[in-house]
């Protein structure tokens, strides 16, 4: 046995395809560091509505593994955390991780009273800053770790209400940034992605129509846990639209924006893998109208209501269809930003990126390609695979 | 579909378009962005993106009877939107250059002219070798002279340009007779000619449908002077005819004459509004269409007759007649070779393009998108 079989091998990110590759690395018998720079996991996933194409709520998955995380002693799971440093040596790598200072320590019970007495309201990261937050809360219903943040940047100045309403003493304002430095045998990156910026996409309304949304932010207005409390809104007057447009492939398969297909947002509604029978289902409910064609520029009309221009290819005819809401369906571009990371990643042409298992560095879910949930978790078992046959490899 | 259509593909025709400026037509995968952001398409007949998927599939005939490649203006909006570089625009006007080649009349001239980007050294070599041919053996060449009729005695004049303006009009004609029957098999027209055709020209010489290109929308202005340079030219020139010969005046017209003004100012015209076209060219290389050598030639030969023609005037007043005459040479060959290629350089876009607008008027609405949707 050498020294790196007995390193842990660190995990980076802990959305699903990271909490996937440390399970099922954990699950072996080898040491899991799982670093996470939010204050819980889940990622991107539990930002969603519903897992497609079940429609079940993606919390109830997480519940499966978090009760997997805590009965198995050799995962650690470090959230707030960031990878500041990293050097490869022939047999290891030496990471330093540092803490974000922990103001709400493991003492909370999630009792909630500091959020009843906080003053100071932050917009809510979690929910696409579409609403606002006390500065103290909960990062979200289903946060794991289960404990309280505070945005300690937007607290006033000498403002302790929520220290003087703790009876738990879990709240201290001066807490630090923590650094740790610690060897482990192997990488898995699982840095995620980014939704492509609807601002970007200012001739389809991005940016510029307060009712033109992305995907993801539909998401969260959808969700009994979101904004609205899973009621559909306007974003400009908070009312129910009667029309809406989903605005598929919205700068995808475009060489002025994402060259590449993310595969989730489709134009030529295209089903990959088992999805045609819930085009087909979908086609068949009353009153939703499927046209083939890229929609080429949003306007707003005189009323306020949104005009979109599209050919309709199948009957060659140029439309200009009505709605009161806009759904853009932007793809994915991959959480490969160097302020994620203090190394640097291979890549492939289209900028995801791509194992490097002479360093010991394996990429799982859409950092490595744009894909599902369940191809992450599929891909997230390759990463694990992977980088404990190197870990072990003499 | 109802019915089977059998299609006829040209795998020829394909290579021309992509010679002629649109190589990226096989990258376009029919999302119908170019449609979507075309401000000149209309409602029940969408283009460029059925033209563009046509040419990918070298469908000769179709794309000659349609009048939609004639309507597009060529402002590379969806050049700059296509999100696979396919470059629509470019497409189009290769397509256009094809079309006015495949109804020269004589054929061999669409050919020659079609390829200026090698043939340009015959197009105008040919007209300058007849004049230095013409002059020298009526002895005109040793006898330099500012005042220019001197040099070329005006029967000469008379002698090249009436024939090779009649033979410019007479080969338009066929070409635009061939077109309009093409056109006629495309869908179906209704009304009068002339009723359609006066609100086509004001349309024309209000240049309204420049004013939608979201990218080149400048070139509104430019190619607006350049029309009114050689409207104003035309008519300085038809006032010089009875001004000479029922008024008697003299010649060389005095600065100060309406007509020399008038001549002028068609002149000023024609050189701003070929250097902006030629600068706004330059300025959208690349990104937003790029121009062949076809492209260029005609623009090119009207920047070589205004140059000629300013310099020729120019020099009357430096007073250098041997440089004086040279260019007068070079004016005069330049303006033969530009007049004797019209039925064949991109000149030819104001009969073709005026007439598919007449056509798009009287085609009944129902007529046009009645073909299969590709």
């Amino acid at each position: 046995m050498t020294e790196s079989t007995r390193q842990p091998i660190l995990v980076v990110g802990a959305g699903i395809a990271g909490v996937s590759a440390a399970l099922e690395v954990a699950e072996t018998g080898h040491e899991v560091l799982l670093v996470e720079r939010d204050p819980s996991i889940g990622g991107r996933v539990l930002r969603s509505f519903q897992y497609f194409p079940k429609f079940c709520p993606p919390s109830c998955g997480m519940e499966i593994n978090i009760r997997r995380f805590v009965r198995n002693p050799r995962v650690r799971v470090m959230t707030n955390a960031r990878v500041v440093g990293a050097t490869c040596r022939a047999q290891s790598w030496s990471v330093t991780i540092s803490k974000a200072p922990a103001y709400v320590n493991d003492r909370c019970t999630a009792c909630g009273e500091c959020s009843k007495v906080c003053p100071t309201k932050v917009a809510d990261g979690f929910n696409l800053k579409l609403v606002e937050v006390p500065a103290i809360r909960p990062y979200h219903l289903h946060a794991w770790p289960r404990r309280y943040v505070l945005d300690r940047k937007a607290c006033s100045t000498n403002c302790k209400a929520c220290v003087d309403a703790c009876t738990y003493s879990a709240i201290d304002l001066a807490a630090t940034e923590q650094q740790e430095t610690l060897e482990v045998s192997a990488v898995i990156v699982a840095t995620g992605w980014d939704p492509y910026p609807i601002e970007r996409l200012s001739d389809l309304g991005g940016g510029v129509f307060p009712d033109v949304i992305a995907n993801v932010m539909l998401e969260r207005l959808a969700s009994p846990s979101g904004p609205t409390g899973g009621k559909i809104l306007r974003p400009s007057d908070r009312t129910p639209p009667k029309k809406v447009a989903f605005v598929q492939c919205a700068g995808s398969r475009d060489v002025n924006h994402l060259a590449y297909c993310s595969g989730v947002c489709c134009l030529d509604r295209r089903t990959p893998g088992r999805n045609e029978k819930l085009l087909t289902q979908a086609s068949e409910v009353d009153g939703v109208k499927l046209v083939k064609g890229k929609v080429g520029r949003i306007e707003r009309d005189d009323a306020g209501t949104l005009v979109l221009r599209v050919e309709d290819v199948e009957s060659g005819r140029l439309l200009k269809a009505s709605a009161d809401l806009v759904v853009l369906a932007t793809g994915m571009m991959p959480g490969v930003r160097t302020d994620w990371l203090p190394f640097a990643l291979k890549k492939d042409d289209d900028g995801f990126a791509v194992d490097d298992p002479e360093q010991r560095v394996f990429v799982a879910g859409v950092t490595r390609r744009p894909e599902d949930v369940a191809a992450s978790v599929r891909d997230a078992t390759g990463a694990a695979a992977r980088a404990l046959a190197a870990a072990f490899k003499e | 579909m109802a019915t089977d259509t059998n299609i006829a593909p040209s795998r020829e025709f394909r290579d021309e378009v992509m010679r002629r400026g649109g190589a990226d037509v096989a990258r376009c995968y029919q999302c119908a962005t170019c449609s979507s952001v075309c401000e000149l398409a209309t409602e029940a007949n969408p283009f460029p993106r059925r033209q563009v998927l046509a040419a990918q599939w070298g469908l000769e005939e179709r794309l000659a009877k349609d009048a939609s490649v004639w309507l597009c203006h060529q402002c590379n909006d969806c050049t700059a939107r296509c999100p696979r570089d396919a470059k629509p625009g470019d497409v189009i006007q290769a397509i256009r250059g094809i079309a006015i080649e495949k109804l020269a009349f004589p054929s061999f001239m669409g050919t020659l002219v079609a390829r200026a980007d090698r043939t340009w050294p015959l197009l105008l070599g040919v007209p300058l070798l007849f004049w230095v041919v013409l002059l020298g053996a009526s002895g005109s060449l040793t006898t330099a002279s500012l005042v220019y009729h001197n040099f070329v005695p005006h029967k000469f004049i008379y002698m090249v340009f009436f024939p090779v303006t009649g033979f410019a009009t007479v080969a338009i004609l066929i070409g635009a007779w061939r077109f309009w029957n093409l056109l006629g098999k495309g869908a179906a027209r209704s009304g009068s000619f002339l009723a359609h055709l006066v609100p086509v020209l004001a349309d024309i010489v209000t240049h309204r449908r420049f004013a939608s290109c979201g990218q080149t929308v400048s070139r509104r202005w430019a190619h607006f002077i350049l029309v009114a340079g050689f409207v104003l030219a035309a008519i300085a020139s038809g006032l010089i005819i009875p001004a000479m010969y029922v008024f008697h005046v003299e010649l060389p017209i005095a600065f100060w004459n309406p007509m020399k003004l008038l001549g002028n100012l068609a002149a000023a015209c024609l050189a701003v509004g070929t250097v902006w076209l030629i600068m706004n060219r330059m300025d959208h290389t690349g990104r937003t269409g790029k121009a062949t050598g076809y492209d260029w030639f005609f623009l090119v030969v009207i920047a070589v007759v205004v140059a000629t023609g300013a310099l020729v005037e120019v020099e009357r007043l430096a007073a250098s007649p041997r440089a004086g005459c040279l260019l007068y040479i070079l004016h005069l060959a330049s303006v033969t070779c530009l007049f004797g290629t019209f039925p064949y350089s991109k000149f030819a876009h104001m009969v073709y393009r005026t007439l598919a607008m007449v056509h798009e008027r009287m085609a009944a609405p129902a007529g046009s998108s009645n073909q299969s949707v590709l």
